[in-house]
């Protein structure tokens, strides 16, 4: 594995240029096929064909419920689909080329092309900043202390807190622990990053700095975003793609100014409307 | 019946032998108590369902009979299928084994309330279950735990004196010899009390001073 590098983080430099909308001859970032989730007797996902191509950022939207951030979970592995499968970069999550079913390793090595941060942040409370940045790049891709330093350092100073370097999680702001969050997930150079709702715990000035990092990321790296919010705003601005859903099923998708502007369905004008008019 | 200091001065040696071999048991015991009890929590969280009923099963008989009884089997029982362990290491082991179950009661419950979203970070930040366990969920697991556990070595350093009953010279049973050798019961009992509440005071206020801390 590479050192880190000092300028911008790799992330930056791998992938293919966001905004195309032409087909590209690379395997899509993340793909859903016909997915499927239920909780029990609830279903939470129905069918679900989701394609991602590498660079884009797409913003997932819809009401509380409609299974937003159970496509981001399902990505990440944090759960297993009911019946369909899931591809990161063209493998498949479930099974092997030959068919047989993914060993433990080979899934966390497909997981490991994607990052996650979290609406409660999930920052481990016992490690100060630089450790919870360390402690992945260290156990994970096996770099030396002096390497997983150098990353994480310059990752705090991508969100602008280096000098928490030595603080505790319990002596941040939600914003700031987000920010933490947000570092920790790009130390490992993720190729595609899920964000889950990652201002719904914070206050709206706290939001902002979060939502500014995120902006940063969005333009300054070629890092493929999949994003659950519901800030209208932010996600107009960043995304290449917004999907709407609405219980289980994508409703609607398109370029940020159509579905804002001119949306085709009347369920996705009702809940723009009401969540604009909060 | 006259307190006589005389008598005291002369059995403190005796005396004092029994805090030594009580602060070894206390520590001895506490290890296994500490460390059983952490694997057990671990064990119980990762194993499939037959694992966790059987150590259910070896939990609650743990919990559940006395630790005299416990120790007269250990004592008197087994030496008749050939298996003859020494006093000092049966009564370890027995109080070890009985307090890793209390032990891992409080792990287990302090492992429930880490909010399952430090899993799915570990998860997404790819570390492996090894990691996950000693580098995340354990030092989070004893940092809750930490307050409850202090309170079961203080019982476990109080329930020490049951190994009297098998001969290990504890503190209790050091005060009972001298009493019966001298037939003078005052004052091997007294201070047999004051030494174990002197033991025991500070890590009582140690423990409410952590507590505070947390608070």
């Amino acid at each position: 594995m590479p050192p880190p590098t000092t300028t911008m983080p790799a992330t930056a430099t791998s992938a293919v240029p966001s905004r195309r909308h032409d087909a590209a001859p690379v395997a899509a970032a993340v793909e859903f096929d016909r997915v499927s989730k239920s909780f029990g007797a609830h279903r939470v996902l129905i069918e679900l064909d989701l394609s991602v191509r590498p660079g884009e950022k797409v913003t997932l939207i819809g009401p509380s419920g409609s299974g937003k951030t159970t496509v981001l979970r399902l990505a990440m592995t944090l759960e297993a689909p009911t019946s369909g499968d899931i591809r990161i970069f063209g493998e498949s999550l479930r099974v092997d080329a030959q068919g047989r079913p993914r060993s433990q390793q080979d899934e966390a090595r497909i997981r490991r092309r994607c990052g996650m941060v979290f609406q409660q942040f999930n920052l481990f409370p016992h490690l100060t900043v630089v450790q919870n940045l360390m402690l992945a790049p260290r156990t994970v891709l096996k770099w030396s202390v002096d390497q997983c330093r150098a990353a994480a350092i310059e990752h705090l100073r991508l969100v602008g807190l280096e000098s928490k370097v030595d603080a505790y999680p319990a002596q941040l702001s939600g914003g700031q622990q987000q920010r933490i969050a947000i570092a920790r997930a790009l130390v490992l150079r993720p190729e595609v990053l899920l964000l889950d709702e990652i201002t719904s715990a914070l206050d709206p000035e706290l939001a902002g700095e979060v939502l500014d990092v995120v902006r940063d990321v969005a333009h300054e790296t070629r890092v493929t975003l999949l994003i659950v919010t519901h800030e209208m705003r932010f996600a107009r601005e960043v995304s290449d793609r917004i999907v709407v859903f609405e219980a289980g099923r994508i409703v609607e998708q398109g370029e940020p100014q159509k579905i804002f502007t001119a949306p085709d369905s009347e369920r996705t004008r009702a809940f723009l409307q009401s969540v604009l008019s909060h | 019946m006259s307190w006589d200091w005389a008598y005291v001065v002369k059995i403190l040696p005796d005396l004092l032998l029994g805090v030594w071999y009580t602060v070894l048991v206390t520590l001895a015991s506490a290890a296994i108590a500490l460390t059983g009890g952490l694997l057990i929590a671990v064990f119980q969280d990762t194993t499939n369902a037959a694992g966790k009923a059987i150590v259910r099963f070896f939990l609650e008989l743990f919990r559940g009979v006395p630790i005299l009884v416990l120790l007269y089997f250990g004592y008197y029982v087994l030496p008749e299928i050939r298996i003859s362990l020494p006093a000092f290491g049966l009564g370890v082991g027995v109080l070890g084994i009985v307090y890793a179950a209390f032990c891992s009661e409080v792990y287990r419950g302090s492992l429930i309330t880490i909010p399952r979203g430090m899993r799915d970070a570990c998860v997404a930040l790819g570390l492996s279950p090894y990691t996950t366990w000693v580098h995340v969920l354990i030092p989070m697991m004893v940092r809750k735990a930490a307050p409850a556990l202090m309170n079961y070595v203080l019982m476990l350093f109080r329930q020490s004196s049951f190994l009297f009953a098998i001969g290990v010279p504890v503190l209790l049973g050091r005060a009972q010899v001298v009493g019966y050798e001298s037939f003078r019961y005052l004052e091997p009992f007294t201070m047999a009390g004051v030494f174990y509440l002197a033991i025991n005071l500070p890590f009582v206020y140690l423990l409410s001073r952590f507590e505070t801390k947390r608070a």
